[in-house]
């Protein structure tokens, strides 16, 4: 039997980091009885280790809840929690879409941050209830009557009816459940017209394969039923439908207005993508739900195992993960100085650093990394135009004709008093300003275009940094400008080493080389012989450093009988030293790579 | 040779740079004393094998020996006869702090059989002294170590150390030359080796603490076995310096690889069972007390080693030493020639004028010590 529409709420959480969204979900779903108390686990919702250590929601995940409010009628809840972070903008606006409405949490001692506002806009834009919550309101810091108007100013919404919560104690969750059943509208659509399934995320499950996470907007979906993606055309047979508790558990069918999973024996989430719909084969809808997007990705860098033993493992591992993120994107390369690795698309740098972190954590890899980069486009003086993801791979400067870079089209909100400092920033990451306007007498909202290389280093980091974290930031790609760019190499005792170059704007290449030169005099240990460190634009040395030799290298220490832990302490070594990468007579360490990414 | 070595994991206070297992200010020090007696007998009672031995040195270490109350150590050496076949001309050493030895209890050691003593100075500096924590000055050394003298002992080590924190050379330098002066018959001279989880260790991350950089603290070193050579200190391993014939015979035990029976907190030993044999005590101090309440010996990470690892250990250890390892005893305990097994290592190592080697020993250059840690890792197989 189908949960009738009107007893159905599809609601998701916006809040700034430490807010307490998973708190509150974590009480929600206590109150609810969706898990027992001795399943709690803290952050219930966040399933990856990095998620619960980072406090970030990298995937979205959804789970089911039953209310039985006052009125008497026992309420379907949906909650689907949602990414937050502006390289997964589009899978968040996804998730949003799958929803009537958003509770918006805001800490009572904080108030509202900049980075909250870009999600609210964005559920705004996709025409959901927002429904105010005031959290931590036990602490006694809280200011909530500060914080109600400070919501009412800054983003026109009512709040003095917004519940003052503690969802660490408890205290008033019941008042937020008790609102989303009054202030959420419930979902139409209709149940018999053709199948309307918007698949706002997908996991790889290893038995079930590719799932889809639905929400179902018009029509049923059952067992046995053909669908068709509407976006790519393929067909699948449905092997299972089932909904979140929050676990997987089997159902006959969902219904328009709810939210679950599908299971078609779908072999990659490359097939099951973010915004897509899924139809009915045999009854297909006319038109898809609006706001498809391909997600292309926009960063690259080379990814290789420290050890090149390990090459096969880190393929494994890379096979493995592409299963459950369709936006990652992976080909093998080879280096001179790293070996045999991949060249890596990401989303952006986010996106890039979770990749990493997961493919070291969850399979145990040591990685070296490349600087990331954009696709360059190059036209070469025989009229080729060439895309250039890797700097090894440019062509030598003779035969360039022109050289064009990715642009971005940025949008930053922040309050007044940094607007001196981030356009301080802008500019010096080359930006061109566009437009300001005030959004009220506290914020702006300053668009800049800037090239897309200047803002996968440090842009985030020193946006926030500038603005002490109010500042939020968007952006999205434009088209390509013809720019004055160079590659910048670095030699190590007269050898080149390709997996250290960049492509930088001719402008900054003198500061880059001086400064990446002194960070690898840094990094590089001191060997059995001095090092010159050239940084180098063409055949031009622009910078020099050195790396004097070793002196000694003995363990001066007693440690007693303890002979194991000295014994350790040189198969370290060693294994450091199989791990150094060998740059012509050079032993150079993997951090040694990173130092081209760590520069202010 | 064979050696015993006891374990007392206490301090009056733990020195700022001290990643040991020991503890500050416990009251558990009688609980711990009754425990290792135990562990004495215990030890004879349950290997008969490691009796075969007759044992040339005991070595009785810290934390700081010297802050068991009067009679602690007497009680441990009486056991220690009675249970262990100690050799006649045994050395018998002991550690000491200057602040907690006085004459008194220094005459007990030396009636209850201790015939060596070592005493940490680390610098003569006392500014040096109280930034790395240590609890005495410059001067209850010197009268320490005069005490020393009147209660009879007439083999007595000082460790000092290098790279200390805002040390110079001339100061280093100078801290040599005091001791020098004493006429003390051996001198240990360690580089300061910044440990993680030490005090020091997060003074000098959060830069309230400064060491002396590299190349300053090769100086002091290079400097240092100069200055101690004048004197008529040679050095006989990286950081041992000694009068003629008397180096330290219990050290010297296990550079040679020897073996070596471990009793108390997070003591190591290394026997021949029926193989090479490596294990080590509890670092815990409750759990070390309570298995021997129960009647157990604390033993852990009994680990056998392979003949291929336990020539490697061979090696290293033996490198440590300026005269290097004997060449015949190699083939006499491992039944196959030096030569053969590191064929290739010592090519390459005699090419980079790092190793020489003649009928009796093999032996590392002076720049093969310098850079030892490169060298020993071409053996790990």
């Amino acid at each position: 039997m189908a949960h009738s529409q009107d007893l159905i709420r599809n609601f998701c959480i916006i809040a700034h980091i430490d807010h307490g969204k998973s708190t509150l979900a974590d009480r929600m779903m206590e109150l609810t009885d969706t898990v027992q108390l001795r399943d709690m686990e803290d952050q219930l919702l966040d399933t990856m280790d990095i998620e619960r250590e980072r406090g970030i929601t990298i995937k979205a995940t959804a789970v089911r809840m039953f209310y039985k409010h006052k009125d008497g009628n026992t309420y379907m809840f949906n909650l689907i929690d949602t990414p937050g972070h502006v390289d997964f903008t589009y899978e968040v606006s996804r998730a949003l879409a799958a929803c009537e409405g958003a509770v918006l949490v805001v800490d009572a001692t904080q108030g509202i941050e900049a980075q909250t506002l870009a999600n609210v806009y964005l559920a705004l834009e996709n025409g959901l209830e927002i429904m105010p919550v005031i959290n931590k309101v036990d602490l006694p810091s809280a200011r909530p009557d500060h914080v109600i108007k400070e919501i009412e100013d800054e983003i026109g919404l009512p709040a003095e009816n917004a519940p003052q919560i503690s969802a660490k104690t408890g205290l008033n969750v019941e008042q937020v459940l008790e609102q989303i059943v009054e202030l959420i509208p419930a979902p139409k659509g209709d149940d018999d017209a053709p199948l309307k399934a918007l698949i706002f995320d997908s996991i790889y499950d290893n038995y079930k394969g590719a799932l889809s996470y639905v929400r179902i907007m018009e029509g049923t979906v059952k067992e046995g039923m053909r669908i068709r993606s509407m976006a790519t055309g393929n067909e699948f047979d449905v092997t299972e439908v089932g909904v979140f508790t929050p676990s997987l558990k089997p159902t006959d069918a969902l219904h328009a207005g709810e939210v679950g999973y599908i299971a078609a024996s779908i072999k990659s989430v490359a097939e099951t993508k973010v915004g897509d719909t899924i139809t009915d084969a045999n009854n297909p809808a006319k038109e898809p739900l609006e706001g498809y997007k391909q997600a292309n990705p926009m960063v690259f860098c080379g990814i290789y195992p420290a050890d090149g033993a390990h090459y096969d493992d880190l393929r494994d591992a890379l096979d493995k993960l592409v299963l459950n993120d369709a936006s990652l994107s992976y080909e093998p390369e080879t280096s001179i100085a790293l070996g045999f690795g991949f060249r890596c698309g990401f989303l952006g740098l986010l996106h890039m650093e979770i990749i990493q972190e997961r493919l070291e954590r969850e399979f145990d890899l040591d990685l070296v990394t490349t600087a990331p980069s954009v696709i360059y486009r190059v036209m070469t003086t025989s009229g080729e135009e060439l895309m250039i993801d890797n700097p090894s791979n440019l062509p030598p400067v003779t035969e360039i004709d022109y050289m064009e870079e990715p642009m971005v089209t940025a949008n930053i909100i922040t309050p007044t008093d940094y607007i001196g400092t981030i356009m301080e920033l802008c500019q010096d990451k080359r930006g061109i300003f566009k437009d300001m306007n005030y959004l009220d007498e506290n914020r702006a909202k300053l668009i800049y275009e800037l090239p897309l290389n200047e803002i996968i280093y440090d842009f985030f980091d020193s946006l926030k940094s500038r603005s002490r974290g109010y500042a939020s930031f968007d952006y999205e790609l434009k088209e390509y400008l013809k720019s004055d760019l160079v590659k910048l190499d670095f030699l190590l005792n007269g050898d080149m080493c390709d997996a250290l170059s960049t492509i930088v704007h001719k402008d900054k290449a003198y500061s880059k080389g001086r400064a990446v030169a002194e960070k690898l005099r840094e990094v590089i240990p001191r060997q059995q012989f001095e090092i010159p460190i050239q940084a180098a634009i063409g055949g031009k040395i622009i910078a020099r450093e050195t790396v004097k030799a070793v002196r000694k290298d003995v363990l001066a220490k007693c440690y007693g009988g303890d002979i194991t832990r000295k014994k350790k302490l040189l198969e370290k070594q060693k294994e450091g030293k199989k791990r150094m990468r060998q740059i012509g007579t050079v032993e150079l360490p993997s951090e040694a790579f990173m130092s081209v990414l760590r520069i202010n | 040779m064979s050696g015993i070595y006891i374990h007392i994991p206490f301090c009056i206070r733990k020195c700022k740079y001290c990643d040991f297992v020991s503890y500050a200010d416990n009251p558990l020090v009688a609980d711990y004393l009754y425990s290792l007696l135990k562990e004495i007998r215990l030890s004879k009672e349950n290997i008969d094998k490691i009796d075969k031995n007759e044992y040339d040195t005991v070595f009785i270490g810290g934390g700081t020996p010297s802050v068991m109350p009067l009679k602690g150590i007497e009680s441990i050496m009486n056991e220690l006869s009675k249970f262990f076949n100690i050799s006649n001309n045994a050395e018998i050493s002991i550690e000491c702090n200057p602040g907690t030895v006085d004459l008194s209890k220094l005459q007990e050691y030396k009636l209850s059989g201790i015939n060596r003593l070592s005493l940490g100075l680390q610098s003569a500096d006392d500014e040096i002294l109280k930034r790395i924590g240590r609890i005495h000055t410059y001067a209850q050394y010197v009268e320490s170590l005069d005490n020393a003298r009147k209660a009879g002992f007439d083999n007595i080590n000082t460790d000092i150390m290098h790279g200390l924190p805002r040390q110079t050379k001339t100061i280093y330098l100078d801290t040599i030359d005091k001791v020098c002066k004493l006429g003390v018959e051996h001198i240990s001279s360690y580089s300061l080796i910044l440990e993680e989880n030490t005090l020091l260790y997060n003074e000098v991350m959060a830069g309230k603490e400064m060491l002396p950089d590299e190349d300053e603290t090769y100086d002091m070193q290079d400097d240092g076995i100069k200055k101690l050579a004048e004197y008529g200190y040679i050095r006989y391993e990286v950081s041992n310096y000694s009068k003629h014939g008397r180096e330290c015979r219990h050290n010297i035990n296990y550079w040679e690889n020897g073996e070596y029976l471990g009793l108390g907190l997070n003591s190591h030993s290394a026997m021949k069972l029926d193989e090479w044999t490596r294990w080590n005590n509890t670092s815990n101090l409750k759990n070390y007390i309570e298995c021997l309440n129960k009647g157990k010996l604390p033993r852990e990470n009994i680990e056998k080693i392979s003949k291929n690892d336990e020539m490697f250990e061979t090696v290293m250890v033996g490198f440590r030493m300026v005269n290097g390892i004997d060449i015949s005893a190699f083939k006499k305990r491992y039944g196959i020639s030096f030569e053969e097994v590191y064929e290739s290592e010592i090519k390459e190592l005699i090419g980079k004028h790092w190793l020489e080697i003649n009928d009796e020993r093999a032996k590392l250059t002076q720049k093969g010590m310098d850079m030892m840690n490169s060298a020993l890792m071409c053996f790990i197989k």
